[in-house]
């Protein structure tokens, strides 16, 4: 039963990886969100050779997706074909792409839901849901050699939730203002009734059985259905990471995702007890607290009973992680969060800076979707 | 009929001015703003109402209002009172036009040169197929069929602003649509400006006029539209972006250049253009680019259209007249959709022929264009010029129409597009 919505888990390459981006469509005019995807895809000469472009729920959103691959390089290369292919369609349809985790000042009636049956379906389901998702994350799969291993890695990577919500964090304006969050885009996912952590599960035969007694409860009917910060996918042979707003430039993107395979790596080498029944209860205060105050987040050690600073325990983990990304080619990504830890700048002050500059949320747009569409290659390709 | 319907009244305020010392003489005209009043109710009521009952675009009810009221049927707007409302049209289609001139964005078509081929295309082949049309098919002389041809080949920018606003459409065709109605209207301008010195030329060969006139329009229209938005940056800068201060700031200094430029005898629509062009060309620093025009624009718009419907010259109607004027929107109509299906950049054939279809209105511009050229030489200038403003006038009900449809049938009006899809 549970088989057939669910699929085989099909096995992948060990650390192998994968990332989609949700972009911002902008009108060149005023830099507000507009209805731009299906005319985009419509018109896109575009053989795939750097992975896929594809519909979001809404017509001002586009998805990009990598091509698996084995090494943060590989993804780095896909990532700047995509956005160079995408800035050269958009620029044909006087169309602007931005990063960002959330529109600063849109108005979410606005929006336009994309053609299909799916979109139409999640749009009769949610209502006005469907159009407040006009969110944008960052979703990194990690390849999994076996189905328990993904369970495994979905309950030993919750903990650092709020590391990637941290590190990642670019939507701290909504509907016009500065909502004093560093991350407010996880609010809008939180909405959802299948929204937040996978439950205490220890092996894909219980995920399976999990998932078997949502149907039966008609909660889920498939994978897709699982708004889970972190989840498996079984189609792809993957785990994958759900709640990070999507960077305002790709090398952000980049260096997150060798976050994620150097901690995988780092994990099922030195498999840390997880103590899941005890992170269920302290796991959304937090996220709340890494939404709200980013680095500078009090997270609470369920197993310690105390608080501890997630500026400090990210410090600790990225240099207990160093060895692995090293091992895996991708240490020189890693830099870029190291510094970030200690001078606090991530994209939710850039993005505050720009408004405290500019005095207006709509010069801030166009300075951010200046930013992404801003080129760093060098003959190895983009760098840090 | 106003005359007999007001006779008695008048008796009775002759018979009492004798005895009321403070009762003024009986008002011969009606007040400017009784009139603007009077103009925006009965248009208002009339787009609603068929906006409500038949789902027609309100600027068609606007302009049937128009005619309803006007000269050619009950009579109740007069030829008087169309001259006094003329300051409230230049002002609406001024404003109009200037929304036009900053959406006028060039760096599309560096970007895309394939959209550089298509409008070089609507504008040569619009121009050419109608004067063509005029001086072979319906007789006109060179300069007369040179004036028709640049009074009719754009797009109308205020009727597709106004439908594009009132559908809340977004997307490629909308925005195509909004880019050759500008750009054509660039180009019907440059060819206006040619055609006043051909006419000079032909009427009365004075060639110092001849000469002259282009210039004067050309640069007058120029300075004009510079002042104003040398103006309206100058002072915007230093209110904050978006206030409503900028906005008043805005209106004031177009209103300070429609007023100049009828102080000059400089075309009102030509100069709010040029306005436009310079306010987004000279905005480096983003001042006032993402500062929008009051939604009052809109009432303006009403009156715009109620006094154009009202200025339609279909007592001058004749079957002859009306069939010619068929056949230049027919062959307008053919110029504009096959410079589309020839190229039109990066969208789909069925798309483009929906812009094709997009760009069709004909209007405001159109018949103060004409206007302003039959008055140049008035024993002559009207009865040539019937052929533009009849096709205008036929096109002022279509053309909204068409418009709307394109929009419809692209699927980027609003609670059209996503559910349904609209056309691939």
């Amino acid at each position: 039963m549970s088989g057939t919505a669910l699929g085989e888990f099909k096995d992948s390459a060990a650390l192998s990886l994968g990332v989609e981006l949700e972009l911002q469509l902008v009108s060149r005019r005023d830099y507000d969100l507009t209805r731009g995807a299906t005319d985009l895809l419509g018109s896109m000469d575009y053989d795939g050779r750097f992975g896929e472009i594809k519909l979001e729920i809404t017509e001002s959103m586009i998805e990009i997706s990598t091509q698996a691959q084995a090494s943060v390089d590989g993804i780095a290369a896909d990532l700047a074909g995509l956005r160079d292919t995408l800035h050269s369609h958009c620029a044909r349809n006087n169309i602007g792409v931005c990063g960002g985790g959330t529109h600063p000042f849109h108005h979410w009636p606005e929006r336009r839901i994309c053609p299909g049956d799916r979109f139409h379906g999640l749009y009769q389901r949610y209502g006005y849901l469907a159009k407040q998702f006009t969110v944008f994350g960052q979703h990194i799969h990690v390849g999994c050699t076996s189905a328990d291993e993904a369970i495994w890695l979905t309950q030993a990577l919750g903990v650092h939730v709020p590391a990637f919500i941290a590190l990642s964090a670019s939507s701290p304006f909504v509907d016009g203002v500065d909502s004093f969050y560093q991350s407010a885009r996880l609010n809008a996912v939180s909405a959802f009734p299948l929204s937040g952590q996978c439950p205490a599960l220890d092996s894909w035969q219980q995920f399976t059985e999990h998932f078997a007694f949502l149907q039966a409860c008609g909660i889920a009917e498939g994978i897709k259905d699982l708004y889970w910060d972190v989840r498996p996918k079984p189609e792809f042979g993957t785990v994958e990471i759900r709640v990070c707003d999507t960077p305002l430039a790709i090398e952000q993107a980049i260096a997150l995702a060798a976050l994620a395979q150097s901690l995988c790596r780092w994990l099922l080498r030195t498999r840390p007890p997880l103590h899941t029944a005890k992170q269920a209860h302290v796991a959304r205060y937090n996220k709340f607290q890494a939404c709200r105050y980013g680095l500078d987040a009090m997270l609470s050690d369920p197993v310690a009973l105390c608080q501890v600073s997630l500026r400090e325990s990210l410090a600790r983990l990225l240099d207990d992680i160093s060895e692995d990304a090293r091992e895996l080619g991708c240490l020189h990504w890693l830099s870029p969060l190291k510094q970030m830890v200690v001078d606090n700048a991530g994209d939710a002050a850039w993005l505050r800076a720009q408004f405290a500059q500019h005095g207006n949320l709509h010069d801030v747009v166009r300075a951010a979707s200046e930013r992404l569409m801003r080129q760093n290659n060098d003959s190895r390709g983009v760098t840090p | 009929m106003i005359e007999s319907l007001i006779a008695p009244l008048r008796a009775v305020w002759e018979s009492l001015i004798e005895r009321l010392l403070f009762l003024p003489p009986f008002p011969e005209s009606i007040d400017a703003l009784a009139l603007f009043s009077l103009l925006l109710v009965t248009g208002l009521l009339m787009g609603e109402w068929l906006h409500a009952h038949a789902r027609w675009p309100k600027v068609i009810g606007y302009v049937l209002a128009g005619i309803l009221f006007g000269p050619s049927l009950l009579g109740w707007i007069g030829v008087e009172t169309l001259a006094q409302a003329r300051p409230i049209a230049d002002a609406a289609l001024g404003l109009l036009m200037m929304e036009v001139g900053r959406r006028l964005d060039l760096s599309w078509l560096r970007r895309n040169p394939e959209l550089l081929r298509s409008t070089l295309a609507d504008i040569g082949l619009s121009f050419a197929l109608i004067f063509a049309f005029a001086l072979w098919l319906v007789g006109l002389s060179p300069a007369w069929a040179a004036a028709t041809a640049a009074v009719t080949m754009a797009s109308a920018p205020a009727v597709v602003l106004l439908t594009v606003e009132e559908s809340r459409a977004q997307g490629q065709v909308t925005e195509r649509i909004i880019l050759h109605t500008a750009i054509s209207s660039a180009a019907s301008f440059v060819a206006f400006a040619f055609v006043l010195g051909v006419v000079h030329a032909e009427l009365s060969e004075d060639w110092l006029n001849a000469v002259v006139h282009p210039i004067w329009v050309v640069t007058g229209a120029l300075l004009v539209g510079g002042l104003g938005s040398w103006l309206a940056l100058r002072i915007a800068r230093a209110l904050p972006k978006r206030s409503l201060a900028q906005v008043f700031v805005l209106v004031a200094c177009a209103l300070l250049a429609v007023g100049i430029a009828r102080m000059l005898a400089v075309p009102v629509f030509l100069t709010l253009f040029l306005m436009g062009v310079l306010l987004a060309a000279f905005d480096r620093r983003q001042t006032l680019r993402y500062t929008e025009l009051p939604d009052g624009h809109w009432l303006l718009a009403i009156v715009l259209f109620v006094i154009v419907g009202a200025s339609l010259p279909w007592q001058e109607f004749t079957w002859l007249a009306g069939l010619q004027a068929l056949g230049l929107l027919l062959v307008r109509a053919a110029a504009k959709a096959a410079a589309l299906a020839w190229s039109g950049g990066s969208l789909p054939l069925p798309k483009r022929l929906l812009v094709g279809m997009g760009i069709q209105p004909l209007s405001a511009t159109a018949v103060f264009m004409a206007y302003e050229l039959a008055s140049l030489y008035p024993e002559v200038g009207r009865s040539a010029l019937t052929l533009p403003l009849f096709a205008a006038a036929m096109m002022e009900l279509a053309g909204p129409a068409l418009c709307r449809l394109a929009l419809r049938r692209s699927g980027e009006c609003e609670n059209e597009a996503g559910e349904r899809g609209g056309i691939a």
